[in-house]
């Protein structure tokens, strides 16, 4: 099928997600998210996310099939984040894909949730597809991805062996006093302030530790190292830390996924995820990659955060990819990794 | 009415059944407590081998355990929706009664965690709101119990009788006793997020951890965590870590709906029994000069104030100093 039309679930966290795709056109993103039910926990809550994901699925499916003017009898194929994530969300959004797939008898496709996150990069119709490093970073992720084949060859080069780039920016918007959400006032109080102000350290980057850890990272150091700097430096320029900081995470991030690039022999990076949309790893990227001579891919913000879209659009790679589907009667997977792309 | 898919997942059971016109087509039943989500859609795959054309489905709407619960819930409402066919919610419990003959009992459903969701019937009605319990206490009222799952069968029946739109959940008010399974282990780093949202509940106004910081704790590989939890809910988390020649209690919190039910006192135990394990000299702890709850505890636990210092939780907020000895 050279054009599927292809509805997309996505629930693994605390976004419940429908996105529909046509081929590689977009044709609705709708997003439901219950983030403000878990500010006053600091953190996503299973059970509320559970229970607000069945809350605002049946609305948001049928907002979904609004926005892109389709009727359910019109999908040709349907899509699911089947892990990683939450198990109950997960469970969620598996079992209301399961019953649209069975209601319609229509394939239904278990995806990773990982993998979809660069897989989005493909709604733009004008992109020719080839082998890409992709740089996933948000909140949940940061990894390093070997995308040989968007349906169906993706590996894990390197990930964080503690922290998430995204938490990293909330912990030091914390120390600055920023509001939460840390990474778009990171962001704008480092506009103010010069990167080059403090020298913080760059995880994992000596000789000895890219022995193992090439393509990993780790942020923890870095936060102390804030932590420790703004305790014994009364009167420290706030935008310098914050400039600072984030310098020594986007020039730790960009410094691997391109040297995994020029190893890996692949002329593309794709940038994904929630802090994709931070201005100074945009720049920089853009700058770093003109001079790798590397082509760089940034997906829209809309596109970045969890979004079901996303699903849509690996799920329609693999429509047209001539993949099998992996029909009802499938276990979601909390933990799973990039050997599942799709659930069989 | 003529054809309705009929299914149930609240309980270990999950069951399917189609009925047309009040006679049933296929029932199929599967006992796995974690794989319903795996097995139900298989089991009205088959199912629609006897009859395709669907014009309703019968959703059980618990009580039950959540997770089961929501698979049912979300597949039957998104299969009617694909299919273009109203659902209607039915009560798993009511569904359970209709196949008792009894004249007055009581209809259980496992919550897990020793406790039971319930209603009791009389006369074929239910007279009690769906509730949940300990299993004493509905044992207490000295009725039969029945304790089966629910068929899908008799959630078809029901479906021309009821139509729930959400949910039963069943939440415990807090008049509620307390059940007495508290459960004490090692705390792991699934539990940061955990901890930390009850952190920040507690210490709201006295700069609560950061998320980070209790994943660099439970990370840390010197250090002692450990977890209350209750209905498999953390109500309360401390920690202890070494310092030279004694230990350091980090945090000692509970849940402000769990406290008096000496959760502390089983906290305090165990940290100075792992202390002792050390074999260092004493155990220290910082506590509010204020804290009226906590320092009878610890000087009952055999802690003296050496010190006090001012300011040590903000401006204005002293705290004590404790030491127990551990060598003597
Ligand atoms: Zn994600």
């Amino acid at each position: 099928m050279s054009e599927p039309l292809v509805l997309g679930i996505e629930t693994s966290c605390d976004e419940t997600a429908v996105g529909i795709v046509k081929g590689r056109k977009l044709l609705a993103n709708v997003i439901s998210s219950s983030v403000e039910e878990h500010a006053r926990f600091g953190g996503v809550v299973p059970e509320i996310a559970s229970r607000a994901h069945l809350e605002a699925m049946q609305q948001v499916i049928s907002a979904a099939l609004i926005e892109a003017k389709v009727s359910l009898q019109d999908i040709d194929a349907f899509g699911v984040t089947a892990g990683p994530g939450l198990i109950g969300a997960l469970l969620v959004g598996t079992s209301a894909a399961s019953g649209l797939a069975l209601a319609l008898d229509k394939p239904l496709f278990g995806v990773n949730h990982l993998s979809s996150h660069i897989a989005v990069d493909s709604l733009d119709e004008d992109r020719i597809l080839e082998p890409a490093i992709g740089l996933l970073v948000s909140g949940g992720h940061s990894s390093i991805l070997k995308v040989s084949n968007l349906a169906t060859n993706v590996e894990v080069l390197g990930a964080t062996i503690d922290d998430a780039a995204g938490e990293a920016f909330d912990k030091i918007a914390r120390l600055l006093e920023l509001d939460f959400p840390g990474g778009p006032a990171i962001d704008r109080l480092a506009q103010s302030g010069n990167p080059d102000a403090i020298t913080f350290p760059r995880g994992l980057t000596h000789a000895h530790d890219l022995q193992d850890h090439r393509y990993d990272f780790s942020f923890s150091g870095l936060k102390t190292a804030v932590s420790r700097y703004l305790k014994e430096t009364p009167g420290a320029v706030r935008a310098d830390v914050a400039a600072s900081f984030q310098e020594a995470v986007v020039d730790v991030l960009l410094t691997k996924a391109i040297s995994a690039a020029q190893a890996e022999g692949f002329e593309s990076l794709i940038i994904a995820g929630g802090v994709a949309a931070n201005s100074r790893l945009r720049t920089q990227a853009e700058q770093r990659c003109q001079e790798a001579k590397i082509r760089l891919r940034t997906p829209p913000k809309a596109l970045c955060t969890d979004n079901g879209a996303m699903v849509a659009a690996l799920t329609s790679l693999m429509v047209q990819a001539g993949e099998t589907p992996t029909g009802v009667g499938f276990s979601a997977d909390s933990s799973s990794g990039l050997e599942r792309l799709l659930w069989r | 009415m003529s054809v309705i898919l009929a299914i149930d997942t609240s309980t270990d059971r999950t069951s399917v059944a189609i009925v047309r016109d009040g006679k049933p087509l296929v029932e199929l039943n599967h006992d796995d407590p974690l794989a319903h989500g795996e097995i139900l859609p298989k089991l009205v795959k088959e199912a629609l081998l006897a009859e395709n054309k669907i014009d309703c489905v019968a959703i059980g709407m618990g009580p039950g355990p959540f997770t089961g619960l929501r698979v049912g819930i979300a597949f039957g409402q998104s299969f009617a929706l694909g299919r273009g066919i109203p659902w209607i919610g039915v009560s798993s419990l009511d569904a359970i009664a209709v196949n008792v003959g009894e004249e007055d009992f009581i209809v259980a459903i496992d919550a897990r965690r020793k406790e039971l969701f319930w209603a009791r019937y009389f006369e074929g009605k239910r007279i009690s709101e769906p509730a949940v319990n300990v299993h004493q206490i509905v044992e207490e009222l000295g009725v039969h119990i029945v304790r089966r799952p629910p068929t899908a069968l008799a959630i078809a029946e029901l479906a021309t009788t009821q139509n729930l739109r959400e949910p039963s959940y069943i939440r415990r008010p807090d008049a509620y006793p307390l059940p007495t399974g508290i459960n004490f282990r090692a705390a792991a780093m699934m539990d940061a997020v955990a901890l930390y949202g009850l952190e920040k509940e507690i210490y709201s106004s006295e700069d609560p951890w950061s998320l980070a910081q209790f994943k660099e704790e439970l990370a840390a590989k010197d250090r002692y965590y450990i977890v209350a939890e209750s209905e498999g809910k953390v109500v309360g988390y401390a920690g202890v870590m070494p310092a030279g020649d004694v230990t350091d209690i980090l945090t000692m919190t509970v849940d402000s709906h769990y406290r008096r039910k000496g959760i502390a006192r089983e906290f305090l135990k165990r940290l100075i029994d792992w202390s002792r394990n050390k074999k260092v000299e004493a155990i220290m702890l910082e506590v509010r000069v204020n804290n009226l709850e906590a320092i009878p505890l610890y000087e009952g636990n055999g802690f003296r104030t050496i010190s006090q210092r001012p300011d040590y939780y903000g401006p204005g907020k002293d705290a004590l100093v404790m030491r127990k000895e551990l060598r003597s």
